[in-house]
C-alpha cells in the first residue's frame, strides 16, 4: 500500500461531496464554485493516473474558463433563483429512486467488466505501452496520435470550435443602431492638412 | 492493497448518478441542468481516462481531449441560447418553455 | 515509473496542503480570538443613511460573457497547439498541414467576428 491510496480516497471523497453540492446548493453561485472544485478534485484524480495532459487542460479550460462563463451567466441573469429552488423536494422520491437504480446498474456493470473482462485484476500497467516502454512523455504520447492517427477527429474537434463561435456571435450579438461609434482607425488617418485649419482673423471682425 | 479500475469506475458511476439525479431535482433552473450535465461529461472523461490508464492505449485520452472540446462549446451555446431566452422573456424557468407547442 | 511521476508532483500536494491550513487557520481563529459582540446592525446594509435600495448582486453586461465565450475558444485551441508543439519534429509534412488546417478552420471564424465587430466595445 502505497501513498497514492490515500490520495485516491482523498480526492474521490472531495470530488463526490462536491458533486453532490452542486446538486444540493442553494445558491447557484455557490453551485459553481463546488463544481470548480470538482472539477479540480477530477484533474488530481487523472494526474493520479498519471494522465498529465488532460489533468492541467481540464484545470485551464475548465476551472478557468467553463466556470467563470458559468459565473458569467449566474451573476448576468437578475433571477430569483429561491423561486426556481421550488419543488425541489417534490421530485427527490422519484429522482431518488432512479438515481439509486441507475447506481446499482453501472457498479454491476463496472465490477462484472473488470472481473470478467479481458483486464481482469490488471494492476495499474498505467499507460504501458504509450509511455513506460518507450519512455516518453504523456504529452508526447498524445500528439504522436492525435495529429497523424487521429487527424479526422482532430479536424472534426477543429469544425466544433468554429460552429460554437459562430453560433455564439449570431445568438448574443446585437449591435445598438443609433450609438456614435469611435473608429480608431479614421482617427490615426487624420493629418494635420485634414484636422487643422488655419485662418487669419481680421482685428474687430471676427471670422 | 492498490487501487484497481474498479475504484475508478465506482467514482464515475456515483459522479454520473449525482449528474442524473440532478437534472430531476432541479428541473426548473436550466442553468443547474447544464452544471449537472458537466457533471456526467465529467465522469464519461473520468471513465475514458481510467480505461485509457489501466489498458496502456493513448486513445482513451485523446477521445477525453475531444469531449472536453464538445463539452466547452456545448456550455457556450447552451448558455448563449440561455441569454437570448432570458432577454427575450425575462424569466429562465424551463417549463415556460413550450411557446413552440402548436 | 508511477510512483516517479507521483512524486514529481509530491510539491504540489505539500503546497495544496499548506494552503488549506493557512486558510482553515485564518478562518477559524477569528472564532477563537476575536472578541465578539454580535449586533444585528453591524450586518445591515449602509447606504448613506437610507435603508439599502436593492440587491447587492449587479448584474452583468451582455458583451463580458461573449468575450469570455470567445476566449474559452481560444483557449481550446491552444490546449490542441501544445502536444503538437511538442511533438513537432517528429510529426512530418502530414501532421504540420492537419494542425495548418485546424488553424485555417478557426481563422474563418476569427475573421467572422472581426468582421461583426464582436471584437469592438462600443
Amino acid at each position: 500500500m502505497d501513498v497514492s491510496f490515500a490520495f485516491f480516497y482523498l480526492f474521490a471523497a472531495v470530488l463526490l461531496g462536491s458533486g453532490f453540492m452542486v446538486v444540493a446548493a442553494r445558491n447557484p453561485v455557490h453551485a459553481v464554485l463546488f463544481l470548480i472544485l470538482a472539477f479540480v478534485n477530477a484533474a488530481a484524480l487523472f494526474l493520479l493516473l498519471s494522465a498529465e495532459f488532460l489533468a492541467m487542460i481540464l484545470v485551464v479550460v475548465y476551472v478557468g474558463a467553463v466556470a467563470v462563463l458559468f459565473l458569467f451567466v449566474v451573476m448576468m441573469l437578475d433571477v430569483d433563483f429561491a423561486e426556481l429552488k421550488q419543488g425541489f423536494l417534490q421530485y427527490l422520491p422519484i429522482g431518488a429512486l432512479i438515481g439509486v437504480l441507475f447506481l446499482i446498474e453501472l457498479i454491476a456493470v463496472a465490477s462484472f467488466i473488470v472481473s470478467g473482462g479481458k483486464i481482469a485484476g490488471a494492476p495499474l500497467a498505467i499507460n504501458a505501452v504509450a509511455q513506460g516502454e518507450r519512455n516518453i512523455t504523456n504529452v508526447k504520447a498524445i500528439g504522436d496520435v492525435l495529429y497523424t492517427t487521429y487527424v479526422y477527429y482532430f479536424e472534426a474537434a477543429g469544425l466544433i470550435l468554429l460552429v460554437a463561435m459562430l453560433g455564439a456571435i449570431v445568438l448574443t450579438l446585437h449591435r445598438r443602431e443609433g450609438v456614435r461609434r469611435q473608429s480608431a482607425a479614421e482617427q490615426n488617418a487624420r493629418t494635420k492638412l485634414t484636422a487643422v485649419e488655419l485662418r487669419k482673423v481680421p482685428f474687430r471682425q471676427g471670422v | 492493497m492498490t487501487i484497481g479500475l474498479t475504484h475508478y469506475l465506482t467514482v464515475a458511476a456515483i459522479l454520473f448518478t449525482l449528474g442524473v439525479f440532478g437534472i430531476f431535482l432541479n428541473r426548473k433552473n436550466i442553468i443547474l441542468i447544464m452544471m449537472c450535465v458537466e457533471l456526467i461529461l465529467l465522469a464519461v472523461n473520468i471513465n475514458l481516462v481510467a480505461f485509457s490508464a489501466f489498458r496502456g492505449d493513448i486513445l482513451g485520452q485523446v477521445y477525453a481531449l475531444l469531449i472536453l472540446t464538445v463539452a466547452a462549446a456545448e456550455a457556450a451555446i447552451g448558455l448563449a441560447i440561455l441569454v437570448v431566452y432570458y432577454r427575450n422573456r425575462g424569466t429562465i424557468a424551463v417549463e415556460d418553455v413550450n411557446m413552440m407547442r402548436g | 515509473m508511477v510512483n516517479d511521476l507521483l512524486s514529481a508532483y509530491l510539491p504540489l500536494a505539500i503546497f495544496i496542503g499548506v494552503a488549506v491550513v493557512i486558510g482553515l487557520a485564518l478562518l477559524i481563529s477569528p472564532f477563537l480570538i476575536a472578541y465578539q459582540q454580535p449586533d444585528p446592525e453591524k450586518l445591515s446594509a449602509y447606504e448613506c443613511g437610507f435603508n439599502a435600495f436593492d440587491d447587492a448582486r449587479m448584474t452583468f453586461d451582455v458583451r463580458y460573457y461573449l468575450v469570455a465565450l470567445l476566449f474559452i475558444i481560444f483557449d481550446l485551441e491552444v490546449a490542441f497547439l501544445f502536444p503538437w508543439a511538442v511533438t513537432f519534429g517528429a510529426l512530418g509534412w502530414f501532421g504540420f498541414w492537419s494542425m495548418m488546417i485546424f488553424l485555417g478552420v478557426l481563422t474563418i471564424g476569427f475573421i467572422y467576428e472581426w468582421k461583426k465587430g464582436a471584437l469592438e466595445w462600443d
